[in-house]
């Protein structure tokens, strides 16, 4: 393996590329499984009703439709929320929800069970105005610490509180008090809602937490049909259409995986039959001194795990440079693309192993079957 | 303690064949080994002596029992065959009767095609006849299972090639451990084992050199030492005068008769009268056939 010092580093190198591809495309994909677990946990319980709209995007509503809300049957609570994004303009491309500012109304507390814990400092309280509690990404990118003033939209909050880092959406939500969100709110809107809709009465979406006993999915179905104008969101409909999406991208992401397995093996098989037809006076020798097809097929395989193991090591920590490289100039602006779980990392390590074994195993088995005499008279 | 040691080397080294008698010798010599341990445990002096007297008494009877102290090969009155490269096929050895004592230095002559290499190969159970038998020690060999071969070619069989056949990118010393790696010798033992048999062909001076930094005759001569190293039963060598000038085949052949004066069985295929000369007995083949024992 060592003589042949180009062509194995070649080798090395083509696998290396693959692993570096899987890990990234694959901190990429642990980043988003992370984001729709968020999701899932968030909306296991509860029903979110949205103004008709497209998917995600909902048209604002009013508070007005939370009395409609309350009288449904089966359900325990309404509380409306706000939304705005924390760039006025959307100009930079994000990967995954962009920053946000959101807030609920007072008093969903007892029902909620998505609780975020904070890192430091304090919970918003009912009477606080112009406060915020901020996720962890975006510390660095506001500047900002417990007790300090940063810029909301033109508009000084004080910083009480730090929200313990998910890795998923929160981590770039700035929560403020309802009736500031309210106001921000109103802002993004056109000109005809600014003058028809007062901003304490402006609200982005309802979450409705159902009774005790209560299946949300069923009664997200029952306020879709009920209410006018409103789209739902349980816990099924968030899986089907973020799942869906999901699973598109763990494809591609497989896909890469079953190129780099393609080319990696096939360049694993090129160089060691090509190394064994070299050799094939020494394996002769080695046999004729007495070396089982046992010893010769581990020789070869384990050269071959060697080759995908420093291929592998090369490729998840080039990955790992790379991923977190990006990551550090993306957490300026509260963004980060990739998660290098330590499953992603030991599991492309092992594949790489794994890899390069398998396509060993026929150039292994090609090498016991050479026959010595011919060997030993090969030139 | 050496005795017996030695005397289960002896055994063990006919078993290839699968030799019945033998093994029920290596049976009673084992038995007697753990005797031999208990008597010198208790301290035993009486039960010691006794022992030893029988065991050297063992000894002496297996040196006389011939089928222990030869290496017999036939091919009965089958041709044997081998199918040379466009498939063609060559009647390579032809009602083969032969039989190599302990301890002898045979050359094997012939012209080119007359199937000594062959002959050679099939002794060393290198090679399996495409039709045909070939009997040693009156196993035939195909039915020695192949997962005993590489067994008994790394504890009982020792090989010389013409053109060396080092592993260029191993030292001389890494060259002679190679066998012992695929024997049952503990790690420990191999290094020792090793510079001892480089020091038997007077290499001790050369043993991290790689074979591009030796001579033709120190290859060889590292060559030689790799078949010596597990102290191999018959060592056969094929053409080793080959690739080497006169004054370096005299060397090497001084060499081989030397260690066959210490008990070394050789059997050499040779075009080399000179070589040939120098061994003890000749076998002349023509067309497949032993023309002259």
């Amino acid at each position: 393996m060592f003589r042949r010092k180009l062509r194995t580093l070649l080798t090395i190198v083509g696998i290396s590329i693959g692993i570096l591809a899987m890990v990234v495309m694959g901190g990429i994909a642990e980043k988003l499984n992370l984001l729709v677990d968020g999701g899932t946990k968030y909306y296991k319980d509860k029903v979110t009703v949205s103004g008709e709209g497209l998917g995600f995007i909902g048209s604002p509503m009013t508070l007005s439709k939370k009395s409609e809300l309350e009288n449904i049957e089966g359900v325990a609570a309404v509380f409306g929320e706000t939304y705005s994004t924390l760039e006025k303009d959307l100009s930079t491309v994000n990967f995954g929800p962009p920053a946000s500012i959101t807030s609920t109304q007072d008093g969903s507390e007892p029902y909620e069970s998505f609780v975020l814990t904070l890192s430091k400092g304090r919970k918003l309280n009912p009477d606080d105005t112009k406060k915020a509690v901020i996720g962890s990404d975006l510390v660095q990118k506001l500047n900002a610490k417990v007790g300090s003033i940063i810029k909301v939209r033109d508009e000084d909050f004080e910083v009480v509180g730090i929200y313990e880092k998910t890795f998923s959406t929160p981590d770039t939500t700035v929560s403020v008090p309802f009736k500031d969100g309210q106001n921000i709110m109103i802002e993004d809107q056109p000109e005809i809602i600014k003058q028809s809709v007062k901003s304490s009465e402006i609200v982005y979406d309802f979450v409705v937490y159902p009774k005790p006993g209560v299946d949300p999915n069923q009664l997200a179905d029952k306020i879709k049909a009920e209410v006018d104008g409103v789209s739902t969101i349980g816990p099924k409909s968030f899986q089907d259409q973020v799942t869906s999406s999901v699973k598109i991208f763990s494809s591609i992401i497989y896909g890469i995986g079953a190129i780099s397995l393609l080319v990696g093996s096939l360049s694993i098989i090129n160089t060691m039959t090509m190394s064994i037809s070299e050799r094939t006076k020494e394996i002769g020798v080695k046999k004729a001194v007495g070396a089982k097809s046992s010893s010769i097929m581990t020789e070869y395989l384990t050269e071959a795990g060697i080759i995908g193991l420093v291929g592998g090591l090369i490729g998840v920590s080039l990955g790992v440079l790379i991923a977190n490289s990006i990551n550090s100039i993306l957490e300026k602006t509260g963004d980060r693309i990739f998660l290098m779980s330590p499953r992603l990392l030991i599991g492309s390590l092992i594949f790489s192993i794994i890899l390069g074994i398998v396509a060993g195993i026929y150039p292994a088995f090609h090498a016991t079957r050479i026959n010595i005499v011919k060997a030993l008279r090969e030139e | 303690m050496e005795t017996i040691l030695k005397l289960e080397k002896i055994t063990k080294t006919y078993i290839m064949g699968e030799n019945k008698a033998a093994k029920k010798a290596l049976t009673e010599i084992k038995k007697l080994h753990r005797i031999y341990e208990n008597a010198c445990q208790k301290k035993d002096a009486e039960k010691v002596k006794n022992i030893g007297l029988k065991l050297e008494k063992a000894q002496s009877l297996f040196a006389q029992e011939k089928y222990l102290e030869s290496y017999k090969i036939s091919s009965g009155k089958d041709f044997i065959t081998k199918k040379a490269p466009k498939g063609v096929v060559v009647h390579a050895l032809n009602g083969i009767d032969l039989e190599i004592k302990k301890g002898e230095l045979v050359a094997i002559m012939g012209p080119s095609g007359s199937g000594k290499s062959t002959l050679l190969n099939m002794l060393g159970i290198l090679d399996e006849p495409t039709s045909g038998h070939v009997y040693i020690k009156g196993e035939n060999i195909t039915d020695i299972k192949l997962r005993k071969l590489p067994e008994v070619r790394a504890n009982e069989l020792g090989f010389v090639f013409q053109s060396f056949n080092l592993i260029p990118t191993l030292t001389a010393l890494e060259n002679v451990i190679l066998p012992l790696k695929y024997s049952k010798v503990s790690k420990s033992k191999r290094k020792k084992m090793a510079e001892n048999a480089l020091k038997t062909v007077g290499l001790s001076d050369r043993m991290n050199h790689t074979p591009n930094e030796l001579s033709g005759g120190q290859r060889q001569r590292v060559a030689i030492a790799r078949s010596l190293v597990n102290n191999p039963a018959i060592i056969f060598g094929d053409e080793l005068t080959g690739e080497l000038d006169t004054k370096m085949t005299k060397e090497i052949m001084e060499l081989i008769v030397k260690l066959n004066n210490k008990g070394q069985t050789f059997i050499i295929v040779t075009h080399n009268p000179e070589v040939a000369k120098l061994c003890k007995r000749t076998i002349i083949m023509r067309d497949g056939k032993i023309v002259k024992k």
